[in-house]
């Protein structure tokens, strides 16, 4: 006969042969991949999974008893009284990330979820924390930060494209880390090139903003400053479409709908000209 | 207070001065000054000002350079301010510095072809 269990949702449980709902979620714990533990309102370990034995190293026969503490590295003194009080006003503390001490004296990356354990009545009689080995999850972000990092030292190339000119291409989205990198960049390549003339090329930018635009304008007054022309290229009918839009007035950028016809201008502005060997064999006069 | 000098030579017709690294209030006053005396004295066709060597651009200075470049327009110059470092031009920008109206070249040896062959193309906006 089922009878509703004084444990949430274990009414089920009753109908299973020959293990007690007790048992079976006793079992649960055990079997889990995370560390969890309970533990006293003083922090004393008072139970310990199989899954703590191995993130932790340490045995339940050593822990049981022992102060929890023992686990925390020694630049951490406050951060176990800290959770403690709050678990005693009835809080939970979720996902909070930190490291803690194996027994081989490794330090690994973890991510603690810490609850109030109630007795019948209600009253918090200690603490349960579920520990999760997120070392390896650190790796992979920090991993995936670094490439995002190498992305970015990559596709902000600043090429000198002849004597004097020098191309910038764009690609993706301009945000304003990515811009001020852009234009640190842009600038120290014309003073070291000595270029006059720079073409900020944004054949590659599927979309711009407001932010963005305003970026590219900042770009293009600093390379006048430093006494180089700029002149926008690869402006498509879409792009132009969201300037005109944004209300921005590109009447002082010289600006060309591809980088072929930018570099028709900085040849021009460089007082150079492009003519086949045939016409110079024919000793055509250059002007 | 460190010895600011402005340095400033007539070369090919046209006034060079050099400012120094760091010019307080003072020497950027002094700076228009001088200019001012020498457009009188030597009447050249222009003005490179030189500011290779500065670090910093605040607004005062950025204005008088703005305000001078004018004086020098109505006395019949053309004024070229040269070798702005990356640095500094990145900050004007953002501060909105810009001195909108003044030729820039990236060398002094650029700023004096500017002036000696001004090239329409040349023209910055």
């Amino acid at each position: 006969m089922a009878t509703r269990s004084k444990l949430s949702g274990t009414a089920a449980l009753e109908d299973i042969e020959g293990v007690g709902p007790q048992a079976f979620l006793a079992s649960i714990v055990e079997c889990s991949d995370d560390a969890i533990y309970g533990k006293t309102l003083d922090g004393a370990i008072l139970s310990w999974n199989r899954g703590a034995e191995r993130i932790y190293g340490y045995s339940a026969a050593e822990m049981v008893g022992r102060p929890v503490s023992v686990l925390v590295p020694p630049n951490k003194p406050d951060e176990v009284p800290a959770i403690l009080e709050r678990v005693k006003r009835g809080e939970r503390v979720s996902h909070f990330e930190t490291t803690r001490v194996r027994k081989d004296g490794e330090v690994i990356d973890l991510s603690l979820n810490v609850s109030p354990i109630r007795d019948a009545s209600g009253q918090i009689i200690g603490a349960s924390t579920t520990a999760r080995d997120i070392t390896e999850q650190k790796k992979m972000r920090e991993a995936l930060a670094e490439r995002a990092k190498e992305i970015l030292d990559v596709s902000t190339p600043v090429l000198q494209v002849w004597e004097g000119v020098v191309v910038a291409p764009f690609i993706g989205t301009l945000d304003t880390q990515r811009a001020q990198q852009f234009m640190e960049r842009l600038l120290d390549k014309i003073v070291q090139t000595n270029s006059a003339v720079a073409l900020l090329d944004v054949t590659g930018v599927p979309a711009i903003d407001t932010r963005t635009a305003q970026h590219l304008i900042e770009t293009i007054t600093s390379v006048r400053l430093l006494g180089a022309q700029a002149i926008l290229t690869g402006v498509r009918p879409a792009i132009a479409q969201t300037l005109a839009h944004l209300g921005i007035n590109l009447a002082d950028v010289v600006t060309r709908s591809s980088l072929a016809a930018g570099l028709r201008v900085a040849l021009d502005i460089l007082n150079l000209k492009i003519i086949t060997q045939e016409d110079q064999a024919k000793g055509a006069h250059s002007l | 207070m460190t010895n600011q000098n402005i340095s400033l030579v007539k070369v090919r017709n046209t006034l060079l001065v050099t400012m120094p690294a760091d010019p307080d209030d003072v020497t950027v006053t002094t700076l228009q000054e001088e200019v001012l005396g020498a457009m009188e004295e030597y009447r050249p066709k222009g003005l490179v000002l030189d500011i290779s060597a500065v670090e910093t651009l605040d607004s005062f200075f950025a204005r008088t350079i703005t305000e001078t470049s004018r004086m020098v327009t109505m006395m019949g110059g053309q004024t070229v301010i040269a070798g702005m470092r990356p640095s500094v031009a990145i900050t004007a920008t953002q501060l909105g510095l810009t001195m909108v109206g003044t030729f820039t070249a990236l060398t002094v040896d650029r700023a004096l072809d500017l002036l000696t062959h001004p090239h329409p193309r040349r023209r910055i906006r």
